[in-house]
């Protein structure tokens, strides 16, 4: 867990952002610490956590990984997630879109990819 | 803060220490499944025959009450519940992965359904036919959430053989949901859970666009 903050207090009382909630399996990784605009990484715009999850997603991982790892309750991974897209210090992978009305389409790729590992 | 683990199984891996195990760079998006059913029903294990990756652990914090409600007075002491969250991960191809929610499925998480289910292909409901009453719960719900679900008995070497309309009618379930059976501690008969139940929902798929 995160110690004895709780977690209203890392994500500074907020418990969302104006966007629908990040999803569980969205991808996260971190933009290079090259591309970043230096006032974020000298500067104290981002938190402990906020470093936390930009040293962890050097590479690609879900918000459910993030939580995991860092043993943060997934709801507090979401808002800083959220805040690092913002400041543009993340990318993220939005859940693959259920094409149309009917995700046929992606339900092939699922079950072709199954069947391949099985 | 009240607190109630949903731990299915002990002995899961933790997640301290492990080495996180990265998706490659050239997946473009994740899609999800649930597997959900009664405490102690084998979720985890199912979870972890199907994942890549050792199961991980989370936690989802769950205001009990006033859901959905402003908290006008910004009183930090509301009732909550941690929910623990158990799941894994396959990499289907190079450009999509599924991940694989083990999700409590009793009543007082039904907040979390929401959030969860937003998004997910569909879900595998795990039964325990020596105790199938703690499954009507879950099954409800799922009707009522409007998921496309497959029925998966686990079974349990003490587990009887059930005729399937035997099972389908105590189940009360619709002629449209698929009874599998497995192993859930077995990789290829968990695998074969999973190619089924996919196999289902792009079958109905293909028939709602036929209509």
């Amino acid at each position: 867990m995160s110690g004895p903050v709780r977690p209203y207090v890392i994500t500074g009382g907020r418990s969302g952002t104006n966007r629908p909630a990040l999803a569980i399996e969205s991808l996260v990784s971190a933009v290079p610490a090259a591309d970043l605009d230096p006032d974020l990484r000298s500067g104290d715009t981002l938190n402990r956590e906020h470093q936390r999850i930009l040293a962890l997603c050097h590479d690609l991982l879900s918000v459910a990984e993030v939580a995991a790892h860092l043993r943060l309750p997934v709801s507090v991974v979401r808002v800083l997630v959220d805040d690092l897209w913002d400041l543009g210090a993340v990318q993220v992978r939005p859940p693959a879109p259920q094409a149309d009305r009917l995700p046929t389409h992606l339900l092939e790729e699922v079950l072709v990819g199954l069947r391949q590992l099985r | 803060m009240a607190s109630a683990s949903s731990a299915d199984t002990t002995g899961t891996a933790g997640t301290e220490g492990d080495a996180p195990s990265y998706l490659p760079a050239t997946v473009q998006g994740a899609v999800k499944i649930l597997v959900t059913g009664p405490f102690g029903v084998g979720k985890t294990t199912l979870v972890g025959a199907l994942s890549e990756i050792a199961p991980l652990r989370t936690e989802e914090v769950m205001t009990s009450a006033g859901v959905g409600v402003d908290d006008l007075t910004g009183r930090p002491d509301k009732t909550t519940t941690t929910v623990a969250l158990d799941f894994g991960r396959i990499t289907l191809n190079p450009q999509l992965a599924l991940y694989l929610f083990g999700t409590p499925g009793q009543q007082r998480f039904w907040p979390l359904w929401e959030d969860l289910s937003r998004g997910a292909l569909g879900a595998i409901a795990l039964v325990d036919t020596r105790r199938l009453d703690e499954s009507f719960d879950v099954l409800g719900q799922l009707e009522e959430q409007r998921i496309p679900f497959a029925v998966a008995v686990n079974v349990f070497p003490d587990t009887p053989e059930h005729p399937e309309d035997d099972l389908r009618s105590a189940l009360d379930l619709l002629p449209e949901v698929p009874i599998l059976r497995c192993d859930a501690r077995d990789r290829q008969a968990a695998y074969d859970v999973l190619i089924d139940f996919v196999d289902h929902l792009l079958s109905t798929a293909v028939l709602e666009l036929q209509r």
